[in-house]
């Protein structure tokens, strides 16, 4: 209480200060002005006093005013002689005066600050919404409900506790986090408000005491603001699960379409070649006994091609293709590849043109060879047989660039993209054999690496390519040379 | 090893047992068969066979552990015979003491062919070590350390001919990268399959008639390396 009597009584002298000075100036003046302008003139410093300091210091001006108008330019001069009644009713007018102003200008002053701190509240409640827009899970947005409730309440301790779903786990989310909750009871303790009901509770902890009526109206807006952040995060969630499902039930229905016809042609082959077998009509030693039995054989393992294809597809699908990744030559794998396929290959040319000192590439054997062989068996079933099909490799630094180039029919413009999704085919099924699911399984394999594949038309013929990063946690491969084992040869 | 070696298969799969039991029986093997871990590991003991033929998915015990009990007491040859071709489970099982991995379905000449180099390697084991180990055009003085292709000495340095020497002492049997470069570098580099690539590269091009298709150091995608001593 100290400080506002100071302000006044300083002020006050100010006041004084201004009439004295008012006075001086009109004392200046007094022979070419009337008393009544005088009396006007008063008005002056009683008229800023007020507007200026407020009404305490109006009052001293107003009585200073008379004081000195009584004292200067009423007769009997230099003397406090009242001889008109009328005369003190420039004191009256003075005091109305300072009274009046002093009210209009306090209003103006509570209007002011009424609004000033309603823009505040409005920048606040738009900084907790601009940071709520863009969450998608509970936790950051209770952290950030808590932080903006602190730094705008000025709280010492703020705790957010959520329960997101009925019945499912509370979460308490504290600022400054660092600290477990106080044992004392919460300053205020606010229940945030759902389409359910009471989801959880916002409680602060302050120093300055209990919160204003504006204060707990802003507690309130940014409670349900969180409210709906978290609502909102929660149908988002439940509307992408209901597309997964949507979609995850197309993906089956296209699987079983597609598989149940690649599974049962090799099937009926099978059971045709095993059943004639087994019945006398085939001559035990006999060509035709040979080609049964090719037949079975070609067809279990087209079948076996098959299930893996599709173990492949449902880990790419489900997101657990986690490459196996180790520095491999992939001179060595292309090798294993070309072996595995040489008698389905027989019918092409097949050229493969790595250069010797192809530096290490940090990949799962088993996912590139699966990679090379799926473009090879797409190479040779659209190729006709006696083409090429070539293979390059190039260092593309920080890149491996693998090609695989083959001489079948081009693939139009608007297919280009398309060709690597699940079970599309632009020709129909009946003319190839094949689930579809080959290239993108080559996609799946190659991102789940960090790269990326594309295909385009050559000018005769396709080239698929890929790209496969080089380094492997930021690295190359370790030096060699500093790390052969010391010991030499024995024997020498 | 006699006449008819005898060779026990531990599978739940009762059409396996059978078609094993009938293909390995018509090549003069005498068969056992057990479709569970326990009761293989009984039959084990009682009638010491040759040869395993384990499958790792088993009702009661998985194949990993009859692998680890089994090589408690026996250096018997065991092929992994699995579904499973993920190499995690392969060398998982070939680090059990495991010889050899074949993922189902197979070819039964494969299989063949693996089973008469388990026996093989077994007989060798036993025996007094070879000391000169011929292998198409490669011959191998282990006594000498020295490398003759095609009666020409090959120049190899220290590490090539540990390496190979490593791979020779267990020819036909899957070494992980793991082993190969736990027994040639140390344990510190057991990690570090970019060694092994560089080094089994050179050896390649120094001893295979075609390096671009290996003959004697077959790879196992994914696994480990394999030393072929079959042409």
């Amino acid at each position: 209480m100290q400080r506002p009597l100071v302000h006044i009584t300083v002020r006050s002298i100010l006041a004084a200060l201004m009439v004295v000075l008012a006075s001086g100036l009109m004392l200046l003046v007094r022979n070419w002005v009337t008393t009544p302008t005088v009396a006007l003139l008063y008005l002056l410093p009683v008229g800023l006093s007020t507007a200026a300091w407020g009404l305490v210091p109006g009052l001293v001006a107003a009585l200073g005013a008379f004081v000195a108008f009584n004292y200067f330019f009423l007769p009997p001069f230099f003397t406090l002689h009242v001889l008109h009644a009328e005369d003190l009713l420039a004191l009256v007018v003075f005091l109305v005066v300072a009274v009046t102003m002093s009210r209009l200008v306090g209003r103006a002053e509570s209007n002011l600050a009424r609004a000033q701190a309603r823009e505040h509240e409005a920048v606040h409640l738009h900084e907790l919404t601009a940071a709520l827009a863009g969450m998608h899970d509970d936790t950051t947005i209770l952290q950030a409900l808590a932080e903006h409730v602190r730094a705008t309440f000025r709280g010492n301790e703020v705790q957010v506790s959520l329960q997101a779903e009925a019945g499912g786990p509370v979460e308490v989310v504290a600022s400054p986090s660092h600290r477990a909750s106080p044992e004392s009871r919460p300053t205020i303790a606010l229940p945030i408000l759902g389409m359910r009901g009471m989801m959880g509770e916002i409680a602060i902890w302050r120093a300055a005491g209990g919160l204003t009526s504006d204060e707990l109206r802003l507690l309130g807006t940014f409670s349900r603001e969180a409210a709906l952040a978290v609502e909102r995060v929660g149908l988002a969630e439940a509307k992408s699960r209901a597309r997964a499902l949507v979609q995850s039930d197309a993906l089956k229905a296209a699987i079983l379409s597609s598989v149940s016809h690649e599974l049962r042609s090799p099937l009926a082959t099978i059971k045709a070649s095993v059943t004639s077998l087994r019945t006398a009509l085939v001559p035990w030693e006999s060509e035709a006994r040979e080609q049964l039995l090719q037949a079975v054989e070609e067809e279990t393992d087209h079948l076996n091609e098959l299930v893996g294809n599709l173990l492949d597809m449902s880990r790419i699908e489900a997101g657990s293709l986690k490459p196996q990744r180790q520095w491999n030559d992939l001179g060595e794998i292309l090798q294993s590849v070309l072996g595995r396929m040489r008698s389905a290959l027989a019918q092409h040319h097949v050229v493969a043109e790595l250069p010797a000192d192809l530096p290490l590439v940090p990949v799962d054997w088993v996912e590139i060879e699966q990679v090379f062989r799926n473009l090879l068996s797409n190479s040779i079933k659209y190729s006709p047989p006696g083409t090429t099909v070539r293979i390059v490799a190039r260092e593309h630094t920080p890149w491996l660039r693998v090609e695989v180039h083959n001489q079948g029919p081009a693939i139009p413009e608007m297919y280009l993209e398309r060709i690597f999704d699940k079970f599309f085919r632009f020709t129909a099924q009946d003319q190839v054999a094949g689930t579809g699911l080959g290239l993108s399984i080559c996609k799946g394999i190659v991102e789940a690496h960090g790269g990326r594949i594309w295909v385009e038309n050559l000018s005769p013929g396709v080239a698929f390519k890929f790209l496969l990063p080089l380094t492997w946690e930021g690295a190359r491969p370790r030096e060699m040379e500093s790390h052969e084992p010391t010991s030499s040869r024995p024997g020498d | 090893m006699n006449q008819h070696p005898h060779v026990l298969v531990i599978d739940d799969e009762p059409q396996i047992l059978r078609a094993l039991r009938t293909i390995l029986g018509a090549r003069q093997f005498r068969v056992s068969t057990a479709s569970r871990g326990e009761e293989g590991l009984a039959l084990a003991a009682a009638q010491p066979p040759d040869l395993v033929i384990l499958d790792l998915t088993l009702p009661d015990i998985d194949g990993f552990e009859v692998c680890a009990r089994l090589r408690a007491w026996t250096q018997v040859p065991i092929i992994v015979l699995s579904v499973r071709d993920d190499e995690g489970a392969k060398v998982r099982a070939l680090d059990r003491g495991a010889d050899d991995y074949l993922t189902k379905p197979f070819g039964i000449e494969e299989l063949l062919a693996r089973i008469r180099v388990g026996l093989r390697h077994a007989a060798r084991t036993q025996g007094a070590a070879q000391v000169i180990v011929k292998a198409g055009s490669l011959e191998i003085d282990l006594s000498q350390y020295k490398v003759l292709k095609g009666g020409v000495e090959v120049k190899l340095t220290g590490t090539e001919y540990k390496l190979l020497a490593y791979l020779i002492a267990n020819a036909g049997r899957v070494l992980t990268h793991r082993s190969l470069l736990t027994s040639v570098w140390g344990p510190a580099d057991a990690d570090h399959v970019e060694y092994l690539r560089v080094f089994i590269r050179q050896l390649r091009l120094k001893l295979e008639d075609n390096p671009e298709e290996p003959k004697y150091l077959r790879t196992e995608p994914g696994v480990g390396y394999r030393f072929d001593l079959d042409d």
